[in-house]
């Protein structure tokens, strides 16, 4: 039990500080801050960051990184970094990137009537923030709603209902948290607006602080995102007149994925393990330190100054199927990787139309990162968007896409995509932590015999990750495989031990 | 106002109490949903995923453990969708797990949940083994073992030792699939903040923890025993595991049922030896000239100790004496030891030696 008064919220800091999880460290944190010491080094060796601080080499294991040959670079295996259009990448010591094999990817040009404009300039005038003054709180939510702004994090949940909740809560004391873990494999987006456009992120995080009314503004990054919290500091100091008379705090993930789910940050704001807590209460209602507590993703507080400053109706007319532009991360077999704000609603053809156009024969691609498995080509003039893809078993997720040539053996990349899963599963419920080791033993027997009676029970598993799972990690953590094994039978039947299969047959 | 109300389950009216979960107003109304994680001296973590059950309204299956009743709420804890959930989820907890020669879950005294749950189950998949990569942790403590291949991460034993004991000794460690129970420093429980209590093994289900000087077999042949322990005035409730008339180990009767709620301490639950000891005192020995004992009636005895004391008393005055009683008296008994020395002997030189 901790002590009273215990500072368990300075717990993962303090750990970072003293260089990871030692003995000695956990030991010295526990006195100076009443937090028991099997908490204190639990905590620490949940984080990979943490529990592995001195390595020279990470080598990012997503799964664009491994269609451009990440498995012969040296270095410690690590999941997706995140920088995958310019895959594949290693990251050093100070996690900054060592290794690419491309230089950073492109942007939509610039054009001042996208409302994220990526290739524009960095504008710091903050009317967004005056408008919302001047609308009030009702005007805001009203705004928001007219927008039809969906959350960009991946569930797509309408986040003038979210803004609404928390505002009409009875406790008082509230909290805005913004999801800056991007951590999906194939998704590179929101660090492209915390390093292009950070105002916009600060400056839709004011408006949500003000209209909800919340004693403090919490950052919660990636922690091998260094170069973009710099950038959030250096505008949040630039825009000290603008933002100064709020209370922001700046709290670093330490390496675990499963901190992007809304109450595993919360749980590792406060400074715990990061396992999501049951659902409900919604952290709209009990959030940070069980306080009312909004949480919206990068991209979508990026949104918010446009949707005031040019008004809700003209921001949903931006979108086709679905309400406002997207931002598309594109990696994989394409022309010119990188982040491309389209309509939301476009087709494959049209997303990497815009990323210089297919390499090679495509054959599949990934709409929305890992936990969006994989579709075939036959897709490719689906609408990307969030209500239409769970049509197709699939989602839009991060719109994370990831194309894949007629080179590419699916098994394996379901393979990928299963370590990703497994490393990353947070241990706490059997049907994700045993499930994901399942799946990735599964392709891995067969990969190694060609025998595809190792998915035999494969079904009945990845349905109950699927219903028995706490959070949407486990619940996905099946489709790669299972879409794969749907949509490409030719790449999971018998085949000689140890051999690869491209395009439907050997290599 | 009511605090019950009425809700529905499995077709069943039941009355649930103000607060009170559906796992809670199910068991008071007989309905069995098997469960793993839940303790009722614990905040429901609902980690185990096995008490999951259809609440109308809700999409996805939800854990009775934490989901508190509601008036007019209707749940279902039986349909072919939880059947299908148990049986796949009871399979992949048996692929993790210790399994005896006929592929069951390992047996132990203290018992297996996980064997009770699937030990009769045609319905199982048979997959092939996980090895979940756990870290080991050696652990030269006198009472308390731990295997990592029978523990199911219910974290029973991390919320016990946290909400219960306020010890926080153990705690989840690693991530994923190398989830396990540790310490800080992964060290012997010796070295941390441990109380030895051996409340964790009793909380286990199904049998990681488990007490190092017990035979861990199962014996049919077993009794329990209910008495109270004697090692302080508290009055513990004690269930002895009664083997061939010799105590096989202590276990606190089930939480709830008695006044220690299913908690003991280090010496209730572990320092039960003295009981079969071949020095073990069982009547009074008195000193002879030459300094050896022989054995005496317990009038003699008593004797003995009362003319003692009376000669000093009348040489030397009262205050010349000093009374204490041991520890394992109780409020009635440290009462008749201090009226002894105060009306007996006219001294207040009287103490109790668990009050320091």
């Amino acid at each position: 039990m901790e002590r009273h008064g215990a500072q368990r919220h300075r717990v993962l800091a303090l750990l970072k500080e003293a260089g990871g999880v030692s003995v000695a460290s956990v030991q010295r944190i526990a006195r100076e801050t009443g937090v028991p010491e099997a908490d204190v080094w639990g905590a620490g060796r949940f984080y990979e960051l943490l529990s592995h601080p001195d390595v020279e080499r990470r080598v990012c294991q997503g799964l664009t990184c491994q269609l451009f040959g990440a498995a012969t670079l040296e270095g410690t295996k690590v999941s997706c970094l995140g920088q995958c259009d310019r895959a594949p990448v290693v990251l050093g010591r100070d996690l900054g990137v060592v290794h690419y094999g491309m230089p950073r990817g492109g942007v939509s040009p610039a054009d001042p009537d996208l409302p994220m404009d990526l290739g524009g300039p960095d504008t710091a005038d903050y009317a967004g923030l005056a408008r919302a003054r001047e609308l009030g709180v009702a005007g805001v939510l009203d705004a928001l709603a007219a927008a039809g702004l969906q959350g960009r994090g991946g569930a797509g949940f309408p986040a003038h209902l979210k803004w609404r909740s928390v505002s009409e809560q009875a406790v008082t004391e509230r909290y805005v948290v913004c999801n800056a873990d991007e951590g999906e494999p194939g998704t590179f987006k929101d660090r492209e607006i915390m390093l292009r456009r950070p105002h916009r992120m600060l400056e839709g995080l004011a408006i949500a602080a003000e209209t909800i009314g919340a004693a403090a503004i919490f950052i919660y990054i990636r922690g091998e995102f260094p170069e973009e919290k710099a950038s959030l500091q250096r505008a949040l100091a630039e825009a000290d007149a603008h933002l100064g008379h709020l209370d922001w705090r700046f709290v670093d993930g330490h390496g675990a994925y499963i901190c992007g789910e809304e109450t595993a940050l919360i749980e590792s704001i406060e400074g715990r393990r990061g396992m999501p807590r049951l659902k409900p209460p919604y952290p709209t209602v009990q959030g940070l330190w069980g306080k009312p507590t909004l949480m919206n993703n990068v991209e979508t507080l990026a949104c918010i100054p446009d949707i005031l400053v040019r008004g809700g109706e003209r921001f949903a007319a931006l979108g086709r199927t679905e309400p406002g532009t997207k931002l598309y991360c594109v990696s994989g077999h394409v022309g010119r990787p990188g982040v491309y704000e389209l309509p939301l609603g476009v087709c494959l053809d049209e997303v990497v139309d815009a990323a210089g156009g297919y390499v090679g024969t495509p054959r599949a691609f990934s709409p929305g990162g890992a936990s969006s498995g994989f579709l075939p080509m036959s897709a490719r003039r689906v609408p990307l968007d969030f209500k239409g893809l769970p049509a197709h078993g699939s989602m839009l997720g991060s719109a994370g896409v990831v194309v894949l040539d007629d080179t590419v053996d699916m098994a394996q990349a379901a393979l990928w995509q299963a370590v990703f899963f497994e490393d990353e599963s947070c241990g706490q419920c059997a049907p994700c932590r045993l499930g994901t080791q399942l799946v990735r033993q599964s392709i891995g027997r067969y990969l190694g015999t060609g025998d595809p009676a190792h998915f035999a029970h494969l079904d009945e598993i990845a349905w109950e990750m699927d219903q028995g799972s706490i959070c949407g990690l486990g619940m996905v953590a099946a489709l790669p495989l299972q879409m794969a094994r749907r949509h490409f039978p030719q790449d999971f039947g018998p085949r000689p031990p140890g051999a690869t299969m491209t395009g439907g047959g050997p290599a | 106002m009511s605090d019950t109300f009425p809700l529905v389950i499995d077709g069943q009216t039941v009355q649930a109490r103000q607060g009170e979960t559906v796992l809670q107003a199910a068991d008071r109304a007989g309905i069995q949903i098997p469960t793993f994680c839940n303790d009722p001296r614990l905040t429901p973590s609902g980690a185990c995923r096995m008490c999951l059950v259809e609440v109308q309204g809700q999409r996805r299956l939800q854990p009775s453990c934490a989901w508190k009743a509601e008036p007019g709420q209707v749940v279902t804890t039986a349909s072919e969708r939880i059947e299908k959930h148990r049986a796949v989820l009871l399979s992949m907890y048996l692929a993790d797990h210790s399994q005896d020669e006929a592929g069951q879950a390992a047996d132990i005294a203290t018992g297996n949940k996980l064997r009770a749950y699937t030990v009769d189950r045609d319905d199982l998949l048979p997959l092939a083994p996980v090895h979940s990569p756990r870290v080991g942790r050696a652990d030269d403590n006198p009472y308390i073992a731990f295997d990592p291949d029978r523990c199911i991460l219910c974290a029973r034993c991390t919320r016990y030792c946290d909400e219960v004991e306020g010890v926080s000794a153990i705690q989840l460690v690693e991530r994923g699939g190398h989830t396990t129970i540790g310490t800080a420093g992964m060290v012997g429980l010796l070295a941390t903040s441990c109380e030895l209590c051996g409340g964790c093994i009793a909380t286990c289900p199904t049998g990681a923890l488990f007490e190092k000087k017990a035979d861990p077999a199962p014996d049919p042949d077993e009794t329990i025993v209910r008495s109270t322990c004697n090692f302080c005035g508290v009055g513990c409730q004690v269930d002895l595991r009664v083997r061939d008339g010799r105590i096989a180990a202590v276990e606190a009767p089930p939480p709830g049922t008695t006044v220690n709620d299913g908690n003991l301490c280090v010496k209730g639950r572990f320092a039960y030896d003295f009981v079969h000891h071949d020095e073990r005192l069982r009547s009074p020995l008195i000193r002879q000239a030459d300094g050896s004992f022989r054995q005496a009636t317990w009038p003699e005895a008593l004797e003995r100790v009362a003319s003692g004391l009376k000669k000093i008393r009348d040489r030397d005055g009262g205050d010349a004496l000093g009374f204490i009683s041991s520890s394992r008296c109780t409020g009635e008994e440290n009462y008749l030891m201090q009226k002894l020395a105060r009306a007996a002997f006219g001294t207040n030189n009287c103490h109790q030696c668990a009050a320091t």
